[in-house]
């Protein structure tokens, strides 16, 4: 068997959201995951006893998958932690999807859930540096990308002038989606530059949000797909790539990133070419690493990101959507479970003021390690 | 809490211990694999290359230039509210390896990539000296 062999014969099937976004006080990582999951099952027009399969993204604290399973009454065939930093939910479909194409598995619940915003421990979020970083005065994610960043400005002759049209076009999709926490707040080329340095070049509008709630999936066959309540979204191809070097040692700050490894595969896998790509959505966790990720790709060459989201050209009405729900920078920050998600309910076209016209191929990315894991999921109505 | 107030120091573990023990001498030592020969950074149980598990630990020249590097404008731990602006940094060695380090005895303004800088040691501790780089 062949990895094309799975071409389109596993779909997602249902989407669960929560009612709050962002930031949710006085709840727990538990009621959000349980709430997410419901919905998710309510929206494939499943039972929950349907469900024998569930994969988790562990950053919800110290949260087994089982554990999870058991508050939702289910007994199951298949289930795993998976953790590969912001490349997870790519890699947690394409297990799920493995899982129901070998009959492991009927219905696989995905699923992340955080509270990060409200209990976060330091400006920023993510996971504490490791080593002698803090001695530096080195704090964290924004810092890493920041020095991605600035190797990248060097390189390519990118920077804030680039950027800051990245967050200006994702931030023109949040202000159409009614969930995302920048929905009523315009972002200008002005705004951009009055911005206060989080870790220079890097400013506040670079960097995601840090955010409470949760998000699931769920994964079956192309044939079980056919009979559900929603429309189905094929999973046409897969890949994923991790360098696992060391950040300060790596050769891929500046790319190309895994992208380029976990892309091809996921393009071969679904017998089409970038060209046949009608929009991405793409873990921009910085805008840098959207403008790295998508030159990875090959949608651009090096450089010349430069000019590619000008003139709101990934932004509504674009030639080129991209982030249509305002992404991890403007909607909210489920790690890869946000552009994932997106892609699908675009693709089933429920995406409301913010609906792209008749979308045939979507790309999602996962990215983590800052710049060394990657996961490529290309989905198709 | 006192704790909070005084700067971060790092964790020397049994893979670590020799390089801070090296630097609390002045010298800036990797590991240099004994069968292969490749120099690797930070410390490893085996070599990056080809898993071989000895090695010696090799002095640096102490010279090398700024890979990249950012500014931190912002208080993100009491400790260093006084240095900002401060310069994080990625330093290429001579040799080749790179390290996170800050930039000091240089203001943040002039700092540029392909800079050529020269380790200094900053003896923050009885236990731990840092390497740190200022301009050559």
């Amino acid at each position: 068997m062949e990895l094309k062999d799975l071409r389109d014969k596993t779909a997602i099937v249902g989407v669960g959201y929560t009612a709050k976004q962002g930031t949710v006080p006085d709840t727990t990582v538990m009621r959000l995951a349980l709430e997410a999951s419901k919905n998710a099952i309510e929206d494939a027009g499943l039972k929950k006893d349907d469900i024998d399969g569930l994969i988790i993204q562990p950053v919800m604290g110290s949260t087994h998958s089982y554990t999870i399973g058991a508050k939702l009454g289910i007994n199951l065939r298949f289930t795993a932690n998976q953790d590969v930093m912001g490349a997870s939910s790519g890699c947690i479909a394409q297990h799920a999807a493995m899982a129901v194409a070998l009959g492991q598995a009927n219905y696989v619940l995905c699923l992340y859930a955080t509270t990060e915003q409200s209990g976060r421990p330091f400006f920023g979020g993510g996971a504490p540096p490791a080593g002698s970083d803090f001695a530096y005065g080195a704090f964290g994610a924004p810092m890493s990308y920041a020095l991605a960043a600035r190797r990248g400005m060097y390189e390519f002759g990118t920077g804030p002038d680039t950027w800051c049209h990245i967050a200006m076009n994702t931030r023109k999709w949040a202000n159409l989606n009614p969930r995302a926490t920048f929905y009523e707040k315009p972002l200008t080329r002005e705004d951009y530059f009055a911005e206060p340095w989080v870790a220079e070049p890097f400013r506040r509008a670079d960097c995601c949000l840090v955010s409470d709630g949760a998000r699931a999936f769920i994964v079956t066959t192309a044939e079980r797909a056919k009979h559900l309540k929603q429309p189905p979204v094929y999973i046409s191809g897969w890949g994923q790539h991790q360098h696992t070097a060391d950040v300060v040692q790596s050769k891929y700050l500046t790319g190309p990133s895994a992208a380029r490894e976990s892309g091809a595969d996921a393009l071969k896998m679904a017998g089409i070419t970038l060209k046949d790509i009608s929009a991405c959505e793409i873990y921009d966790c910085f805008t840098y690493t959207v403008e790295l990720t998508l030159q990875s790709y090959g949608f651009f060459k090096p450089g010349e990101g430069k000019d590619f989201f000008k003139d709101g050209r990934t932004g509504p009405g674009g030639e080129f959507p991209v982030n249509t729900s305002g992404g991890l920078l403007s909607e909210v920050y489920y790690m890869g479970f946000t552009p994932l998600t997106e892609a699908v309910m675009q693709l089933r076209g429920q995406c409301g003021e913010r609906q792209i016209k008749d979308p045939h191929f979507i790309l999602a990315s996962g990215n983590g390690g800052i710049l060394q894991t990657h996961s490529t999921v290309i989905m198709r109505r | 809490m006192m704790q909070s107030q005084s700067k971060p120091v790092p964790v020397a573990d049994i893979d670590t211990k020799p390089f801070w023990n090296y630097c609390k001498q002045h010298e800036l030592r990797v590991q240099k694999c004994s069968k292969c020969g490749k120099l690797f950074y930070p410390p490893n149980s085996v070599c990056l290359n080809c898993l071989n598990t000895t090695s010696e630990w090799v002095k640096l020249s102490g010279k090398g230039q700024v890979y990249s590097f950012i500014v931190v404008h912002r208080r993100y731990h009491p400790a260093f509210a006084k240095e900002i602006p401060y310069t994080v940094a990625i330093i290429e060695t001579e040799e080749g390896v790179r390290m996170l380090s800050n930039i000091i005895e240089c203001k943040p303004e002039a700092v540029k990539i392909g800079m050529p800088v020269q380790v200094v040691f900053d003896d923050v501790s009885p236990e731990f000296s840092l390497p740190k780089f200022k301009p050559a």
